[in-house]
């Protein structure tokens, strides 16, 4: 009886502190994976290239990144800038893209050439199946006199080159 | 944790209880584990607007260019964007099949077979390699039309690549 008195007393302790320790670790490690300026970059499906070079945006000088998804509809940061069921013209986005535009550099178009526009470009970023007709709306609206935002990046995903060594034949 | 105050027999035990820090620690690992999105690999291709339109005024050089069209013979299926072959369910994204037949023409030549318009292409370069290429995509061409000749033309080494406005008005008149 004694016996069993002893063994019912006794306590069992768990040491919590490897498994705390491993459950921080993860945390630390899905904290440092979570890139926070990928707001920036819609879910999109992207046609591949083989000479895509790999983008490495400027953190400290952000460019203007447009994402048109499939029907046409244009987001910046996550926020809607034109929606084609509710057509504004292209309102919103003209001001932003003027607004950018005004507050990037400016260089002659060409050496000597008198003509000055920003010199910096923007990354279209479209999904793979969104017809060219939108991705050419929003060059027109960089085309206008006062935006003159004449460089653009179009983003495409990277194919591997094993991949296009064989299908390109090049 | 234990902390044992002088060397009498009674000693004072301090146990922190862990059980809501675990609870919290699961909860942030659980909401990082579920709302992560691995870095694409992404990258981009280089482009020019027209300079004679909108940004210069002025008239453009009479400058040799290439130019490249594309219209859509054949728009082709439209499958689910994931691999799987499985017809679109008419919402969201998708990707055409392998149906999709596209003409390309530069110049008078002109064919349903982009690798014939890359070697043509390829030989204006050798002609001219200091010279441009515009891409003229006609309406009903999708942006992965445009990416697949644009691929090409950079890698057949021009730099000096831009596009044609849209001309769907143009084409809703007739």
């Amino acid at each position: 009886m004694n016996l069993a008195k002893k063994q019912s007393n006794d306590e069992i302790v768990m040491d919590m502190t490897p498994m705390i320790d491993i459950v921080f670790q993860l945390i630390i490690f899905f904290m440092l994976l979570m890139d926070m300026s990928q707001k920036d970059l819609e879910t999109l499906v992207l046609p591949k290239a083989l000479s895509a070079v790999e983008d490495k945006p400027n953190p400290l000088d952000p460019r203007p990144v447009i994402n048109i998804l499939a029907d046409g509809q244009i987001l910046v940061k996550r926020e809607v800038y034109y929606d084609p069921k509710r057509d504004d013209g292209y309102k919103k986005l003209k001001e932003y893209l003027l607004m950018r535009s005004r507050a990037m550099p400016k260089a002659p178009v060409e050496p000597g050439s008198s003509i000055i526009a920003p010199d910096k470009p923007i990354l279209v970023r479209a999904d793979q199946s969104t017809p060219f007709k939108h991705i050419q709306k929003v060059m027109e609206i960089c085309g206008i006199q006062d935006i003159k935002i004449w460089k653009i990046e179009l983003a495409a995903g990277q194919e591997k080159p094993a991949e296009g060594a064989a299908a390109g034949g090049n | 944790m234990a902390i044992g105050v002088g060397s009498s027999e009674e000693s004072l035990e301090m146990k922190g209880d862990m059980t809501p820090m675990i609870d919290v620690v699961f909860q942030l690992l659980i909401f990082f584990m579920l709302t992560i999105k691995f870095k694409l690999l992404e990258g981009k291709l280089s482009a020019y607007l027209p300079k004679d339109v909108g940004v210069n005024q002025t008239q453009a050089e009479p400058k040799e260019k290439v130019e490249i069209k594309l219209k859509v013979e054949r728009e082709g299926s439209k499958l689910m964007p994931d691999d799987s072959g499985k017809p679109w369910e008419g919402e969201g994204a998708f990707k055409f099949g392998p149906d999709r037949v596209i003409r390309y023409s530069v110049g008078p030549k002109s064919s349903l077979e982009m690798r014939e318009i890359v070697a043509r292409v390829k030989e204006l370069y050798k002609i001219d390699p200091k010279g441009s290429v515009t891409i003229d995509p006609l309406p009903g061409t999708c942006y992965s039309d445009v990416v697949k000749i644009l691929d090409e033309v950079i890698l057949i080494g021009y730099t000096d690549v831009s596009f044609i406005g849209d001309k769907s008005a143009l084409y809703e008149k007739k």
